[in-house]
Parts: C-alpha cells; structure tokens; sequence
C-alpha cells in the first residue's frame, strides 16, 4: 500500500460554514475543524469508526435520514447541519436512551467532571427523566487489583474493547452477552491478565473502568496538573501527572499529546507511585565508625568537597571516576560532566548509555555521520516496510511497538522480525504475531540472521545497480564476504532456509519506506556494534539508507540514553557529541568553558572499576547508577568500590551500591525538577516537577552547583533553564521543543568515507557467522529481559507496578518445561561456574525453545551467573546471556 | 387443490418424493445448470435474472439481479455467496421447508447465483436450531459433488463452485445481511456500518452475495423457463413470481401456501388455509413475519405483493401471515413481539438496545395493568426515536408492532389503563441501581 | 483434549475457510458435543488452535443462545413463546410440562435428566406449539403428545414423534 502523496480535498459546508478537507475524512473531523464539536461516544480518532452509540447523528442535504458524523466520510458538496431542530431532538433521544440503564451516580463516581455522559447531558437534556422502569444492574467488578469495573455506568461504545484490540493488540476485553445486558468484561473467573497500558481505562468515556489507584478521593478541578514526560523508558511519553499537594494522584495522557499520542504503556499509567515510595531516601548519609548516619546537607556537601580536594591534591584528578544514569536530565547530564572534566579534571566518566545504546549509536556516526534517528515515529507508521531485530519491542519501547502495530494493522505495512520470540498468544501482545517473515532466533545469532538477510540480497540482485556503479570495490568486497558464507551453516546457526531469506530480503528491497528498529536484545548483546553496522550495509545495499522515510533507528532503553550521550556523559564524547579528540570541537568548547576538558583516556564503566580495584582510581561519584547491582560478578565491582577512599552516591533509594559510599546524597526524582530528556528519537521534550522534592533531597544538577563552589571552580547557575541556555550555545537550537523531533539527514560525506574505506578494518569480522554453540543436556541459555512491566530497578518500587509484577520468574518455553518436568510455579536451581540461584518458573509461549528469561529489574540474584564480554571498539559490556545448568528442587 | 401451478414446492407435492439427488433429477433437476453453465454468459445469467424481476424474499424485497450488478467487474479476488438461511423471524418456516423437501433446487440456485457472480465458494449459514436440515443439506452437498454438480469443474464446464453448510448458535440477528457475515467470520453477530455494503466489502471483506433459501431456489426456474415466463406471474411488473407464505395463528389449517404474489389476504386465509379455526372474524393480521406492522380486517383485500402491502402501512417483508381472530389483545400480542424483540436486540445501538427494554418493560407494565396515560407517549416517542436510527433495520422491526398497534387499537391500551387507574393502583417507586 | 480426540473432524472444519476464526462456532459445536456445555479447558484450547485469545472465544459464546457456559440437562427442552406459538396455547403447554417435571423454565430437574428453556420463535410457527428438545423439533403439541414424548425420553433415550423433513401441510398420500 503506497501513500499517495498528492491529497484530494474535499470541499463542504457545515452548518453555513465551507470547509476543504482530505479526501475521506470523516464528517465529525470535518466539523472539528470549523469548531463544531459533534457529541459523540463511540468514536474515537484513533479508532475504527463504530457507529454504535448513535449520538453524532447530523443532518446531511439530500440523505432521508439522520446520518452519525462518525462515520459517514465527506463528499463534495456535502451540506452537513449539526443544530437543526430535528437533529437536537435526536440528541437528546439518544441521550435518553442511553442514560435510561445509567444508575445516575454521579456523586459517587470518579469521573465526575471529566465525564462525557455528564457533559452533555448538561449540555442536552431535561432535569427528569422519563424513564421509570427497573434498571439494570450489573455488580461492582474487578479487572483486576488495578481496575475497577462499574458496568452500570457503562454505555456500550466498546471504546475499551476497540482499543485493546485495534490499537494494542491485546484482545483482553471481552462484550459478554448481548443487548443490554451486555458487560464489559475478561475471561472467565480470572483476574484480568493483559498489558495493563491503562487504555481502557483513559478511553472509557464514562466512569466505567477506573484505575484503583487513584480511587474515590479527588475530583478533577481539586487536582493540580503538570505536562511533563515520562521517565522509564527510550520511548519519552508526555504524561500530564495529577497531584494533591504532595501526593501523586494519577498520571494520564490525553489523545493528541506528546510522541506517544496519548497512549501509555502500565509503567506509564500504573507506574507513578516510585517517587513516593517511603523508603526514599530524604537526609544526606554520611559513614561515621562504619555505619552510615543522617547528616546536615552542609556536613554532607562539605566533607565530599574536602576529601575531593585531598584525593585531588594527593593524586591528580585522573584519580576520579564519575557514573550518572541515562534516567537524569540533559541538564544534569551536561554538568555533571562539565564538573567532571572542569571542576574534577577527568575524562573518565559514564553513563547507562554504555550498555548498549553506544553501540547502535556508534555505527550511525561510522557510517551515516549522524548520532540520531533520520526517521521519526512518523516514518515508523507511514513505513510499508518494517524489519524488527533484537527489539522485543512490546516490552522495551511499547509506544514505539504501537507505531508498527499501527503502520501494520492500519496500513498494511509488511513486517520481517527477526526476534528471540515464537509467536504466540498470550496475555501481552507479541509483535511477531504481525509478522510476514519471522525469524526466530537467540540474541547469539541475531547477527548471523542479518547476514543470511545480506547475502539474500546480493544472490538476488537486490543490490541497488546505481550503488555497483558509485562504490564496486564496496559492493565486491561484501560479496565476496558473504560469498565466503555457505547456506548450510547459515541453515544450521539459525534454523532457517535459504529460501525463507530470499523472500524477506525481496520485501526489504521491494519497499519504499523501510525503517529497520534494532532494541537491546542485539545491542546489549556481543555482536550489538557489527550488528547495527550490516543493518546498514542491509540499507545501503538496498538503496534505502538516503531515501525519504528509510532509516536505522536503535531504540534507547532509558529514557535519557540518548541525551546522555549527547551531553557527552560518556568519556570518549563532548557535548554534541563530539569527538573528545577533535581539535577543532576542544576548541569550541574552550572558548565557552573558559577552560580545557583533559586531553583523552577516559575510563568507560568496566575499566573504570578494573582500575579502582587495581588502586589507580581513589575515588568515584556514582549518580542513579547501581554498578554492585547491575553488572555480574566477574566484573567484582563490590570488591573495586569497596576499595576507594570516596565514593560518593546521588540516589533516590539506599541501593546495593549506595550502601557502599562514604557519603549519600539525596536526590529528586523526575517528578520533582525541570529539565529536558531526549527520546529515542532525538526528540527534546520539557520536564516539569509535579511535586516538590521529597524530604531535603535535591535536583542533582544543584548538587553538582553546590560541590564546585565549594572546590573553588563555581560552576554557577541558579536554574535549569540556565543550562539548557549553555548546551544551546554548544549545540545550537538543542531541543527546539516543537511536537516533533528535528531529523538529521544522512551526511555524505561520512557515507563516502565509509563506503571509500572506512567499512574495511573489520569486514571480515563482521561478515564471519557466529559458530553454533552446543549447550549440554540440562542446561538452557539464560537471558537477562525487560519486562513490560518495570523499567530498570526504580519501578519495582512502585506500587501499582509491583501489583502487576511482584518479584522475579524465570520463564521458560512449554516443550523445556516438559523437558524438565516443570509446570508453572515449581522451583528451579541454576547454576554454572559462576553460581547458583533458585527461583520460580513460569511456562511461557513466547520463549523460544532452549532459552529462560529472567527479568533484569529483579536480578540482584541473577547477576553473578552472567558472563561479560566487552566490544573492543565501543566498550559496551555484554552481560545480558550465559549458560545455566537447571534443575528441579523442591 | 390450488388452482395455479406451483413452482417452489412442486416436486415436495409430489406423492414420495424424497428430495434425493435421484428424485430431483426426475423431475428435470439440474438442467438449468447444464443449460447455464459455460453456455450462458455469467453476465447473461444476471440479466436474465433482472429481467424475471425476482426480488429477495428475504426481507428486504431487493431486486436480487441488480444486487449482483454491484458487484466490482474487476475485481481479482475471491468472491462469495452466502445462502441466508438463518430463517429466525417469527411467523416465517418456509425455507426450513424448502431446504429440508427439496435440498438440491436450492443448491442448484446457489451453483447457479456463483456462476452468475463469479463466486467459487459458497456458504448456508442455517439457523442452528435447525439440525435436521443441516444434515440434509450436508447429504445433498455430498449427492452434488459426487454427481459433479458441486466441486472443481463442474460438469467439464471448467467452473468450479464449493458448498459448504455453517450453522449459526441462536441470534436471530444473524438473519441480517452483515451480521450474518461477522457471524460467519467467527465473531459476535453485530450489523455492520453500511455504506460499505456486502458486494464491495463482504465476507472477509471480498464482494459477496448474501440470498435468501427461497430467492436462490427460484433461480433454476427462471433459467429453465425464461425471465419472461417468472416475469408473467404474480403482480407484474413489481412484484413478479409466486411466493411461499408461511400461515399461522388462528387459522384452520396453518402451513406454506405458494401462491404468485398479488392474492389478498382473504383468498390466502379463506381459500388455502382453510378459514378461520373457530370461525370468529379476524381481528389483525401480520403480512410479513413479526417485523411488519399488523393491519386490520380493512385491509383483508389488500393484494400480497410488495407494493400493494407497503401502500397499506406494512410490508411483504419474509412472507410470514400470522392471523388473530377476534377476542385477541393486541396489547398482549404486540408484547408478545417485543419480548422477542428485546431478547434479541444484539446491543451495538443505544436506541434500539435501551428502546427494547425501555418499550417491553412499559408493555410489560401496562399488560398488568399498572400502566399510566402518560406510557402511551412515551410508548410513541420511544418508538419513533428507534426508528431509522439504528444501524440496521432491526431498529425499524422492532417498533412495528407497538406502533401499529398503537394506532389501530389505542383504545385497547386505553382500556387496561383505565382498568388500573380504576382499581387505583399506583406506580410503584422505579427500582433503580442501587449502590 | 479436542485436538487429539476429533482431530479429522477438526481438520475438516479449519479447511472449510479461508480466515480461520471462522471454525469458531463450529468448533465451540464440537466441545459442546463433548461435554454438554464449552468448558473453560475449551475454550482456551479452542482459542490457541484459531490463535483467538480466550476473551474473544468466550466473547462469541455469551452472544449466541445454543452455546452453553454451564451445564443443562441431558435432555434440554426449549419451548417456544413467542406471538405465533401463544396464540396457539405455548403458555399452557409450557405451565403443563412444569407441573410434570416440576420445574420452571430455566431449571432443571434435581437428576440432571432434563431442563427447560421458554425460547422465543424456532421457526415452526404454522405447526404450533412446538418445543426442540436436544437436535429435534416436536411439533403441533398437545399435552398427551408431550407426556408421550417425555415418557419415551425418558425409558429409549429418544422418541419417534419427533419431526421428520419438514413440509406442512403434508403432500397428498401416494396412491398405492
Ligand atoms: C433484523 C433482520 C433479520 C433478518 N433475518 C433474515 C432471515 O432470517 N432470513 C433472510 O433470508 N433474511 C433476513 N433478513 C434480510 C437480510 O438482511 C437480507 O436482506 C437478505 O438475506 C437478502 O436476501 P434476499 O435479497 O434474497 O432477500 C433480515 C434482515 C434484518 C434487518
Ligand atoms: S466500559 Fe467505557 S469504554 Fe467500554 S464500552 Fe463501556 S462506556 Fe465504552
Ligand atoms: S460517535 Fe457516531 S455513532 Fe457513536
């Protein structure tokens, strides 16, 4: 299906009023835009036209009877009135109609004022109802421990039941019955089991579903609200967060807001509460005779300062590492490097960006010039052709997953998955089910599928003839590349055949907008940087990587790994990001810091613990980043920090990690600062407290203020906005904050330089198949996995999260469970060299047969069974796979 | 004995006839199809159609040659036909008849419709209750295909047609076009938004045909014996072939009468059904299954034909006459249909899903006397608020008899509401949702 | 488990459709069948084989009459109360067979032996009163008729009143 590019329009007039509109909209869009609001329940822009609650009905010029807005398309010429005689009268029928069954329960109801039933009602009929008969009456009933179900109040539209299947492909709401007995409800006597994104509950136009959270207390006009943006995940969701004074109420989004559209995922929509979690930490913690005690911000501040100026004086600021997380704001990103390099005097910083985004992000500069998406959401929908890798995008980056749902579902886009998923159907949507051509394979071979995809297309002669021409010393040397692969041992490593590929790669050639997604099962994994580099050889092969609407787009897994690593909160980049090594850049930057960053050899993550456990590094300041926690034992990071004179920890909660810091400094958390996060795809968006911070704690930027004041080199700013002013004069027009990111266009010159040689170095490396590993009888492949349900570890301190998802299950694939005699809820014992763990299994399609998921957001006793392998061009470390030996224990 | 030539129910009057494969082909079955197929033009065979003027006896009264005009010339995809016999609106029982006596003249008719639309595949959704004639249309399916009138390449003509037999589960919803296909397709049997309609976006959304048992049984007739002989029968030039009238309620002998469209009511009860069965006068009559309002015996010489019915405020809708006799309560009986109406209503529209619990609660109300003058109002309003608001006709169905009842008899709800006053019986309190 | 123990019937009936969920009624027939109502093993083992989830199974089965969530009796009589069966005496015939079995319509009887249903039009309007018991009509009741019926249900399982190929009024008689 081919967009067209030229729109008809249509002309019309509504109520008096001419309009020209697209070709096919809809009647009540039409009128929206001449300011006429036609009531209506059923309908919903993002959904199918339904038609069902009759309430929009107009009047339209030549047609005997009433027609609903909803869903009757324009036409030229159309005469539509809306405020006739007659079509009043049909409204308030209907209205009467509907509101005969309604208990009238206003009072009591939590969507009293923000009610559509109430509205017009108001709006439309008499005060007494003529309607004297029994009403109906369904009882009180639970989705869930989230939802609560009023089916009284209910009005049938299927606005709930329509969203869970066309937009999320769920399938979890089920009409019982018929007529007006006909109830919203799930399956059978279980508790609702689905993605819980809380649609259902912001699309019911009624207070029919309602979120249990935030139940029976407030009524909208006592809320305060800020827009502001989610802070889970890549995908950066605008949330509008309802407060009463310092409780958090509720989080929604509405229709039309932010890259998310309105739609939200349950860590968005249930997932609110981590900020007030009561063990939040509200003093700075000082360690005084071993333990850590409450202090005075002063003391706290003042003691860092000292012993930083001692470490300094002692050992030069080489000595220092600093960790922050990709959760904080670009601002404080961008300081907490400028401390570090400035007011420290050290390139040796990190951030989350370093375990897998920097690889997807790498390749793009190596081979596009740019650092960011060339496509947006947008080119994600209008894409007819899609190739997933590695995303299990449902559970990393759910509103990205809505877009290809969307460009699928509702356009017809073909979809090549090539995913550690068996399509399945469960309780949470799985994308492969949507997939023309899927390839079912471990993180492992994710690469080696990718080449099966390459050498499809240049035995085919999918290669773009004009790119034989421009680059044949290119083109040859990837044939002969691939050449060197045979089909059999691509058969063998990844289960498929040869003609499977052919046909993939022939609907990759064949599209005209093709968007490749590659999430974090491939780069977090060992192969994540050649990985995303023959993704966009696939690209350029094919002709696509400069046309409009294709692109390589690596999903961000925090919500700010992307502004970490252009606020240059990774050693090897300065802001921009530039090259640290860049003449030209150091010189920009001078002119404005008034000083010089230290020349290169900043420590990434891994090193920078190898060289405090070696005694080279003294001391570190670790911001939202849990090291003890997250990375496997090989790695010995207790031992190496446990080792410093000072580590320094920003956090919100006592973590594994804080707990080893000589002094804690209390911080707020994104529902409490101003700042900006950048999605996944480059877009800059606004962050704007909800609450004040908890307890004494502080945006970390004012502690990053606070601390070079006291070390004599002030870096002075009174507020955020004042550092966004700075980035902006570094990197100019950062985050022009308009309702879509500003792309970046594939630089020629970097593809000339890399198509000229710069692909050479490790062609052979990256186009040799991964050989198949033999796992032992017993054993299966243990994985580290996102779970739809937490984002990273803050959201397992959230309450309606933890409802959904309290603890940690290994999940295994149906025929594994039968290998191993398990069945849902039987205890397990892996292990391996490197440990031991029991835990709890969980029989699910979706896993692939031979692999065990673990969720990473309970993995604390997971952690030291995993292996790390560290990419020698981006530094990311591997951790996320290993071998385990599993057996059933009592 | 009637006194005009049956068409429909011929061969089923023949003394032993069975409805085997042997027996229809005694009686010249399946010639049409050995004359159409691969000789007539699917073109021609719509316009032979047309030109009989068979119009659907399904309910609608649409002209079934011109439904298949609208189907796309130059579509490539598959294409289907769905044989409604969903036979759910009360008073109607002649395609359970026709399917059962004589399978093979309907299914020569679906061959028939296929060729005529292109269509490889065909379905009979049949009303699940009906088990038997299930079972013996699968039998005649599989006389058909073995004989080579139903299968790939059909009798070496090269046309291939598939017949197969999917039962409904009870809604008699699903006796509606667009519902019967979302039933088919395996879901709740909610109408469709129409524009689209069935011959664009259809079955899986692919142009269809949805026709009548009796409508598609007709068609080796016409095919056999010329457009110009149907077109000669019954009330040319609207209302043109016989039809099978389904005659219940008080009468002598109630059962299907094929008769050709354009005899009145009175010859239907007093020369076929045997009269009245305890000679009292009629007092109403529905002429078209419980979807058409009931007329009166001014009406009795009304002609049965399409227009003549719709002319005298009712319609020829299925062909289901159900006659009451003097002493009957039209309340009691209009409540009687909006029973079956409220039990049926599939949901999707407020007015008609709130209208039908709303009306028969009121019916209800006043049947046992605790009605109120102000019901009759509300009554009327609701009625005329359903009406042509609602997706599908169903809407219109259902107010029917409230609203013809309400005019011809007002005094009779008058009367039980009178009686409650009398005996001074208030409203109860509304008993409402409770919390 | 359906798949295994109507595996041919199973097959045949994907094979009938081009779009899958289209064997759904079909299907829910088979388990229905098999257990006298579609048990919730059913319809999750039904759902994967259509790759439904469970809700949109249990969805089409609430909307439809003939399609049972619960157990009935072994014989479930459904008499028909609509306009046409009433103004032939349903009302009576249906007060008739409560006071014979003792329940209303709705119940069943304490053996699990039968249910009765008071179900709107079957379609057997001009040989009325009429009530479907099982898969079979029984038509132009009458109270020695039913208590014939019910008495051969109840001592052979099945009874010869039931209705044959439907035609009313019959054909003439063939001359011998
Ligand atoms: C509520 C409703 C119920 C219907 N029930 C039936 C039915 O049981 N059988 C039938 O053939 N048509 C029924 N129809 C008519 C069908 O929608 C459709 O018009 C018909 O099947 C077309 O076939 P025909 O053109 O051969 O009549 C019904 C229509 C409505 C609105
Ligand atoms: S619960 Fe709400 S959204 Fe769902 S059908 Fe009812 S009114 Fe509509
Ligand atoms: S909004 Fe148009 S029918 Fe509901």
């Amino acid at each position: 299906m081919m967009p067209s590019t030229t729109t008809e329009t249509v002309r019309l007039t509504i109520d008096g009023a001419t309009v020209t509109v697209p070709k096919g909209t809809l009647v009540i869009e039409a009128a929206r835009r001449v300011g006429v609001m036609i009531p209506h329940f059923c309908y919903h822009p993002k959904l199918k036209p339904d038609a069902n609650c009759r309430m929009c009905l107009v009047e339209i010029e030549k047609m005997p009877k009433l027609q609903t807005a909803c869903s009757t398309p324009v036409d030229e010429g159309m005469s539509v009135r809306t405020a006739t005689t007659v079509v009043n009268d049909a409204h308030k029928s209907v209205l009467e109609f509907i509101l005969a069954n309604h208990p009238l329960d206003c009072p009591v109801c939590d969507q009293g004022g923000k009610c559509d039933l109430q509205d017009f009602s108001h709006q439309y009929t008499a005060t007494t109802s003529r309607f004297v008969e029994t009403k109906r009456i369904f009882q009180k009933d639970y989705f869930s421990a989230l939802i609560e179900t009023q089916m009284n109040r209910c009005v049938q539209c299927l606005r709930c039941v329509r969203y869970c299947d066309e937009v999320m492909d769920v399938k979890a709401l089920a009409p019982a019955g018929r007529g007006t007995m006909t109830e919203i409800k799930h399956f059978g006597p279980h508790p609702l089991d689905c993605e819980f994104c809380g649609g259902c509950v912001q699309i019911c136009p009624v207070g029919a579903i309602t979120s249990r959270l935030s139940m029976y207390e407030y009524r909208p006009w006592m809320l305060k609200r800020a827009e502001t943006v989610c802070g889970y995940c890549g995908d950066g969701c605008q949330i509008t967060v309802q407060t009463k004074d310092q409780e958090l109420i509720e989080v929604n989004s509405a229709h039309g807001a932010g890259r998310n559209n309105g739609d939200l995922c349950a860590r968005g929509f249930f997932g609110f509460h981590a900020a007030s979690h009561p063990e939040r930490l509200t003093h700075p913690l000082i360690r005084r005779n071993g333990a850590l005690v409450q202090a005075t911000w002063e003391d706290a501040l003042e003691f860092v300062a000292d012993q930083v100026g001692k470490i300094k004086a002692a050992h030069s600021g080489h000595s220092f590492g600093g960790l922050i997380s990709g959760r904080c704001t670009n601002e404080e990103l961008y300081l907490f490097q400028k401390f570090m390099r400035v007011t420290i005097g050290t390139n040796s910083i990190d951030s989350s960006a370093r375990y897998g985004h920097l690889n997807g992000l790498q390749a793009m500069r190596r081979v596009q010039g740019t650092h960011r998406w060339t496509v947006s959401f947008d080119d994600i929908v209008a894409a007819d052709v899609l190739l997933l890798v590695g995303t299990n995008i449902t559970e990393s980056n759910p509103i990205t997953g809505l877009k290809v749902k969307e460009a699928v579902k509702q356009r017809g886009a073909a979809l090549v998955t090539i995913e550690a998923l068996e399509p399945a159907i469960d309780t949470i949507s799985n994308i492969v089910n949507l997939s023309l051509h899927h390839f079912c394979v471990p993180a492992t071979h994710m690469r080696d599928t990718i080449l099966g995809l390459l050498k499809a297309v240049v035995e085919q002669n999918l290669v773009q003839p004009d790119l034989m021409q421009r680059q044949p010393a290119y083109v040859s040397a990837v044939t002969r590349a691939l050449q060197q692969i045979s089909w059999q041992d691509l058969q063998a490593v990844t289960g498929t055949d040869t003609a499977f590929f052919t046909d993939a790669a022939k609907v990759l050639a064949g599209g005209q907008r093709v968007v490749i997604l590659a999430g974090q099962v491939l780069l977090r994994s060992e192969r994540g940087y050649s990985g995303s580099l023959n993704l966009l050889d696939l690209l350029i092969l094919t002709g696509k990587l400069d046309q409009p609407g294709c692109g390589f787009a690596p999903l961000a897994e925090e919500n700010n790994d992307q502004g970490a690593v252009e606020m240059g909160a990774v050693a090897e980049f300065l802001p921009g990001p530039c090259d640290i090594t860049s003449r030209a850049d150091r010189d920009r930057l001078v002119t404005r810091w008034k000083e010089e960053p230290p020349p290169n050899g900043g420590a990434s993550l891994v090193e920078m613990l190898d060289r405090a456990g070696a005694g080279i590094l003294k001391a570190m300041l670790i911001v939202g980043e849990n090291p003890v926690g997250s990375l496997p034992a090989q790695v010995r990071a207790e031992e190496s920090l446990r080792k410093l004179d000072l580590l320094v920890c920003q956090e919100l909660f006592l973590t594994e990690t804080a707990a080893l810091a000589h002094v804690v400094l209390p911080v707020a958390s994104s529902m409490e600062k101003s700042g900006t996060f950048t999605n996944t795809e480059g877009h800059v968006q606004a962050v704007r407290p909800s609450i004040e911070p908890v307890g004494e704690s502080r945006p970390d930027w004012e502690i990053f203020v606070a601390l070079s004041i006291l070390l004599g080199s002030p870096l002075e700013y009174a507020e955020s906005k004042e550092i966004l002013k700075e980035i902006r004069s570094l990197i100019p027009g950062y985050g022009s904050l308009g309702p879509a990111p500003v792309l970046p266009r594939v630089d020629r010159t970097a593809v000339d330089c890399y198509l000229g040689d710069g692909y050479q170095n490790d062609l052979t490396t990256r186009y040799r198949l991964d050989a198949p590993k033999s796992r032992p009888d017993g054993t299966v492949q243990l994985e580290l996995v996102q779970s739809l349900f937490h984002s990273g570890k803050l959201s397992t301190r959230s309450k309606g999260l933890l409802q959904v998802e309290g603890s940690g299950v290994l999940r295994i694939n149906p025929l594994d469970s039968a290998r191993f005699a398990l069945v849902d809820g039987d205890r397990v014992r892996l292990s391996n060299a490197h440990g031991e763990m029991t835990t709890k299994v969980k029989v699910v399609g979706r896993v692939p047969q031979g692999l065990a998921w673990f969720p990473d957001h309970f993995s604390q006793a997971a952690t030291h069974l995993f292996d790390c392998v560290i990419d020698p061009v981006t530094h990311v470390p591997s951790i996320r796979t290993t071998s385990v030996s599993m057996m059933k224990v009592a | 004995m009637p006194k005009h030539e049956l068409i429909l129910l011929k061969n089923m009057m023949q003394p032993g006839y069975t409805g085997s494969l042997a027996d229809y082909e005694k009686t010249g079955g399946y010639q049409a199809l050995r004359k159409a197929l691969g000789k007539i033009a699917p073109a021609d065979v719509t316009a032979t159609v047309k030109k009989s003027g068979l119009r659907g006896r399904g309910g609608a009264g649409f002209p079934t040659g011109v439904k298949w005009g609208f189907l796309p010339k130059d579509y490539q995809g598959p294409r289907y036909l769905c044989c409604n016999a969903d036979e759910s609106e009360p008073g109607t029982f002649k395609d359970r008849q026709l399917m059962e006596r004589d399978p093979h003249q309907m299914l020569e008719g679906i061959v028939l419709a296929c060729y005529a639309i292109d269509a490889e595949s065909a379905y009979i959704y049949i009303r699940g209750e009906m088990v038997l004639g299930s079972k013996i249309l699968e039998r005649a399916i599989g006389e058909a295909r073995t004989a080579g009138y139903i299968g790939k390449n059909i009798l070496g003509t090269g046309v291939n047609v598939n017949v197969w037999v999917h039962r409904g589960a009870g809604a008699y919803i699903c006796g509606e076009e667009t519902a019967l296909l979302e039933s088919l397709e395996g879901k709740r049997g909610l109408p469709r938004v129409k524009p689209p309609f069935p011959a664009t976006h259809g079955l899986y959304n692919k142009p269809t045909v949805v026709n009548n048992v009796e409508t598609l049984a007709n068609l080796p007739h016409i095919l056999n014996r010329g457009a110009e002989w149907f077109a000669a029968i019954g009330s040319p030039p609207k209302s043109t072939g016989t039809r099978v009238f389904c005659v219940s309620g008080h009468v002598k002998q109630p059962g299907n009468y094929e008769v050709p469209m354009g005899i009145t009511i009175r010859e239907l009860v007093y020369e076929h059904a045997g009269g009245m069965r305890s000679d009292k006068p009629i007092k109403a009559f529905i002429p078209g299954g419980a979807s058409a309002p009931f007329l009166t015996p001014d009406h009795l010489d009304v002609k049965l034909d399409f227009e003549s019915v719709a002319a005298a405020g009712s319609m020829l809708g299925s062909g289901g006459v159900t006659v009451m006799e003097e002493g009957t309560s039209m309340v009691w009986a209009a409540l009687r249909l909006m029973e079956f109406f409220y039990h049926e209503s599939c949901g999707k529209c407020s007015p008609c899903r709130e209208g039908s619990s709303w009306l028969v609660q009121t019916m209800r109300r006043i049947v046992a006397k605790r009605g109120q003058m102000q019901d009759l109002e509300t009554l009327s309003d609701l009625c005329k608020n359903i009406a042509g608001r609602t997706v599908c006709a169903f809407g219109d169905a259902e107010v029917a008899p409230i609203m013809s009842t309400l005019k011809h008899w007002r005094q009779e709800y008058v009367t039980l509401i009178r009686e409650a006053e009398a005996a001074n019986l208030i409203m109860p309190e509304p008993v409402g949702a409770k919390h | 488990m359906l798949r295994e123990k109507y595996k041919d019937e199973i097959e045949q009936i994907l094979s009938r459709y081009s779009v899958k969920r289209s064997a759904l009624i079909p299907l829910l027939y088979v388990a229905q069948r098999d257990q006298g109502y579609v048990t919730e093993a059913a319809m999750k083992e039904i759902a994967q084989i259509l790759t439904l989830t469970p809700p949109q199974v249990y969805e089409t089965i609430t909307f439809y009459t003939m399609l049972n969530l619960k157990p009935v009796g072994k014989f479930h009589i459904q008499v028909c109360k609509s306009l046409m069966c009433a103004l032939v005496g349903s009302d009576s015939l249906i007060g008739w067979i409560k006071t014979k079995l003792g329940i209303a319509p709705g119940e069943s009887t304490a053996d699990g032996n039968f249910t009765l249903s008071a179900v709107e039009c079957l379609a057997a309007c001009g040989t009325a009163p009429m009530m479907q018991i099982n898969d079979d009509y029984y038509e132009r009741l009458t109270e020695e008729k039913v208590d014939r019926i019910l008495a051969d249900l109840r001592s052979t399982g099945t009874s010869q009143l039931k209705s044959g190929p439907f035609m009313w009024p019959e054909a003439p008689k063939a001359q011998v």
